[in-house]
């Protein structure tokens, strides 16, 4: 797998600084600068799953609206602003599908007001995403593959078996690899 | 309290990722809201997915895409739907299951309730399965994958206790006859990829009733 480009734009402190300004004072300009740097990432990511165009750019639009009427509920000391941007696009996307007649509405228990508790990491989430990005870098390649299909593909593990005509197994085993070293990653003292 | 049996990683991975939708994701929603630990794991790998959300390179939009947005963030909000509360004794469950325990609950044989939550895709089902103190489910076996939570009381199976939070899969390579423990009746919510099959007499007559 390609190494990810490193994120560009503003960094995790600034991009959850403005999910905080437009909770306090509903601030257009902090929207219109997560807008910017969002909704074009998320229709990109929409566009990876096998959404069309149009249905891509409504959902990214959907998002950042749900963004600005649910910033009281973001907490910048438990997710990234990457986070939970993604969390909302996934639920969108879930329920969209639901409307569509093939599965019906779940609440979403992630969005439960927890998540991490790392008290001693007083920097929160926001140097997540950079550790994440570089522990990702350092994979094995099949263990990058799975993660890759997993998030970019939006394929449950019993399938991503099926297409790479692996045993179930082995591919779980990949799967909890994988995600004992991002775990390790996110454990690190600060970059 | 918190639960004992959890879900496999990978299934937390597709749950995370939104690959795992429907009656598994709902049975999956069950037992996170009782466990903590799942919970943080589901955090970690959403921040997985948050990573790579970032990663990607940036879409065109509509030229008009922002001014549509500022547009939108003006318009009044709509009333959030209805909030269903919790069923006393019950760990908290999505709202849809709720509803079917409420509205959709019948009687399929003495001590045997059962109410559907959802059916499909294909042969799936999922339901709300609620048996009384000390019965024994029939023996039995599955094709494609259970997901079981228990939402109240307990059952035995196998020796193993399963207690309310409690997530278990099942597959074909599971046999088995769960006994419900004598302490009260146990309710479970239920995701099978196709209907069970009955291993003796006694499943076979059960199962029509029960519908399941």
């Amino acid at each position: 797998m390609n190494t990810p480009p490193a994120p560009r734009g503003p960094d995790g402190a600034t991009l959850s600084g403005l999910i905080v300004r437009i909770a306090e004072r509903g601030d257009r300009e902090a929207f219109t600068a997560l807008f910017s740097h969002f909704a074009p990432r998320v229709k990109s990511y929409l566009l990876r799953l096998g959404a069309a165009p149009e249905a891509a750019e409504e959902l990214a639009q959907e998002t950042l609206l749900t963004v600005w009427r649910r910033a009281a509920s973001f907490d910048p000391s438990r997710a990234a602003a990457s986070t939970w941007i993604f969390t909302i696009a996934r639920n969108l996307r879930i329920d969209l599908s639901r409307r569509d007649g093939r599965s019906p509405p779940v609440d979403d228990p992630s969005m439960m007001n927890d998540g991490p508790s790392r008290p001693d990491d007083a920097l929160g989430a926001v140097e997540d995403e950079a550790r994440i990005l570089a522990a990702m870098a350092r994979l094995p390649a099949e263990q990058a593959q799975v993660i890759t299909l997993a998030f970019y593909a939006d394929k449950p593990h019993s399938e991503i078996a099926g297409d790479l005509g692996l045993p179930l197994g082995t591919v779980k085993s990949r799967l909890r690899l994988a995600m004992a070293r991002l775990r390790i990653a996110l454990a690190e003292p600060p970059l | 309290m918190s639960a004992s049996h959890h879900p496999a990683e990978a299934l937390l991975v597709d749950y995370a990722s939104g690959a795992l939708r429907g009656g598994g994701r709902m049975v999956l929603s069950s037992h996170l809201m009782a466990c903590p630990a799942c919970r943080d794991s589901i955090a970690r790998f959403e921040a997985v997915g948050g990573a790579l959300l970032s990663a990607l390179p940036p879409a065109t939009l509509h030229k008009d895409a922002l001014a549509l947005a500022l547009a939108r963030i003006e318009r009044p909000v709509p009333p959030a739907p209805a909030t269903t509360g919790p069923i006393a004794g019950w760990i908290t469950t999505p709202a849809d299951v709720v509803r079917a325990a409420r509205d959709r609950r019948r009687w399929a044989a003495p001590g045997v309730w059962v109410a559907s939550v959802t059916r499909g895709p294909g042969r799936a089902s999922t339901y709300l399965l609620g048996v009384a103190a000390g019965m024994t489910v029939p023996r039995h076996t599955h094709r494609g994958a259970e997901m079981v939570c228990v939402l109240k009381g307990a059952y035995v199976d196998d020796d193993v206790r399963h207690a309310p939070g409690d997530f278990a899969f099942n597959d074909d390579s599971v046999d088995h006859r769960p006994g419900i423990t004598a302490e009260g009746d146990c309710v479970c919510l239920v995701f099978t990829e196709a209907p069970l099959v009955p291993r003796d007499w006694v499943g076979r007559l059960f199962q029509p009733l029960v519908g399941i």
